[in-house]
C-alpha cells in the first residue's frame, strides 16, 4: 500500500481533469478553490450527478470528487452506475465521495456502490491531498462480479479462510502452516549473512 | 459461486500524477487552505441561514418538518465541514444523528430538536470558539442523542 505523501515531495496535478459533482453550489464552490489550490487546471463542475452522468457520456475525466448526498440521483446511485453502465476507462476512474453525515440506511449503500474512497467532513486539503495521493499510486485490482463492481473492498487481501469457498489466487493469508523441513543449522545462518569480500 | 473478474489497473490519474513538474504537498495544501479561507465567512452565513430555517420549521412542525430537518442539519455540516468550526460542526453532527435515529424509529421528539438549535445558536453567536463552555454545551447534546442509540 502506498504511503502518505510528506510534505517536500512533490505532487503535479497539472494535467488532470478532475469532475466536482455536488447539488450545494456553495461547496462546489468551496471544493473548486482547493483542487485549484493543488495545481489542477482543468475542473468540470456539476450541480447534480444526472448532470454528471450526460457530461461523462462525451468527455473523459481523471479523478471524480461526489458529495453523497443530493436529490435524485444520490452520490451512491451515481457511483453504481458509473462502475457498472460506462464502459473503459470512464468505469474505473478513481472517485472520492465525501459525506458529512452518513445516514443509517445508507451505510451499506455506501460500503457496496464501488467508491475508492468515502472521505467523512471535516475534511481539511490536507487530507483530501493525501488521499488523492493514495489513489494515484493504489495497486488494488479492479473486481467486477454480479454484486459488486469497483477497487478490491479487501484493503489488506487475506481473503476467506484456507480451504473454503471465494479465495482468489493472489489471496495472502495469515494462517501460519506446519514447517516442510527441518530448522536450518546455526552455522548454515551465519554463512547466509557473513560478511564476504567481493573482487570489483 | 458467482463470476469474478479482478485486473490490475492503472488509471490516468497514476500516469498523469507521475509526471515530473507540479509543487510540493506543502505548498499545494498552503494554497488550498488560502482559497477555503476566502469562502469562510460566507460559510457561516449559509450556517445562519439554514438554522433560521431549522428554528422556524421547529416552531411551525408542518407535514414533513421531520425529515426537513435532517436534511437542513445536514447542509450545515456540507459547508461547516470543510473549517475549522469545531463545536458548530459536531452540534449540527449531532442534530443529524438525533433525527436520522428519530426517522428510523418513527418517533419525534422536538424538545430534544429545540435544545440542538439552541446549542447551534449560542455556538454561531461565539463564532464557534472551542473550550469549555462549549465542551460541556456538547456533552449535553450527547446525552440528547445516546437516548435514541
Amino acid at each position: 500500500m502506498a504511503s502518505s505523501a510528506r510534505p517536500n515531495d512533490r505532487v503535479n496535478l497539472e494535467q488532470i481533469t478532475v469532475l466536482l459533482i455536488d447539488d450545494n453550489p456553495q461547496a462546489l464552490d468551496i471544493l473548486s478553490s482547493v483542487v485549484q489550490g493543488f495545481g489542477v487546471k482543468n475542473q468540470i463542475r456539476c450541480g447534480s450527478a444526472i448532470e454528471a452522468s450526460e457530461m461523462l457520456k462525451q468527455r473523459q475525466v481523471d479523478l471524480i470528487l461526489v458529495d453523497c448526498a443530493m436529490p435524485e440521483m444520490d452520490g451512491y446511485d451515481f457511483v453504481r452506475w458509473l462502475r457498472r453502465e460506462t464502459p473503459r476507462p470512464t468505469c474505473q476512474v478513481p472517485v472520492i465521495m465525501i459525506t458529512g453525515h452518513a445516514a443509517n440506511g445508507k451505510v451499506m449503500k455506501s460500503r457496496d456502490c464501488g467508491a475508492s474512497f468515502v472521505v467523512a467532513k471535516p475534511l481539511t486539503p490536507g487530507v483530501l491531498l493525501q488521499r488523492i495521493v493514495w489513489l494515484s499510486s493504489d495497486e488494488r485490482e479492479f473486481i467486477e462480479c454480479e454484486t459488486y463492481v469497483g477497487p478490491d473492498r479487501r484493503v489488506r487481501n487475506f481473503g476467506p479462510p484456507l480451504d473454503t469457498k471465494g479465495r482468489r489466487k493472489g489471496d495472502l493469508s495469515a494462517h501460519v502452516g506446519q514447517a516442510v523441513e527441518p530448522n536450518m543449522d546455526q552455522s548454515d545462518i551465519d554463512s547466509i549473512i557473513k560478511p564476504r569480500r567481493v573482487a570489483l | 459461486m458467482t463470476d469474478v473478474r479482478s485486473n490490475k489497473i492503472k488509471s490516468s490519474l497514476a500516469r498523469k500524477m507521475a509526471a515530473p513538474g507540479g509543487r510540493t504537498v506543502a505548498e499545494a495544501v498552503a494554497r488550498a487552505e488560502k482559497g477555503l479561507e476566502g469562502h469562510r465567512d460566507e460559510a457561516l452565513r449559509r450556517a445562519a441561514d439554514h438554522l433560521d430555517q431549522l428554528e422556524a420549521i421547529s416552531r411551525d412542525r408542518g407535514e414533513g418538518s421531520e425529515a426537513r430537518t435532517y436534511e437542513l442539519a445536514s447542509a450545515v455540516l456540507d459547508t461547516a465541514g470543510f473549517f475549522e468550526t469545531g463545536p458548530l460542526f459536531t452540534a449540527a453532527f449531532s442534530l443529524c444523528e438525533l433525527s436520522d435515529r428519530m426517522l428510523g424509529r418513527n418517533e419525534w421528539d422536538w424538545p430534544s430538536v429545540e435544545v440542538h438549535l439552541r446549542a447551534m445558536r449560542l455556538i454561531l453567536a461565539t463564532d464557534c470558539r472551542p473550550g469549555a463552555t462549549a465542551d460541556t454545551i456538547l456533552q449535553g447534546l450527547a446525552a440528547v442523542t445516546r437516548r435514541y442509540a
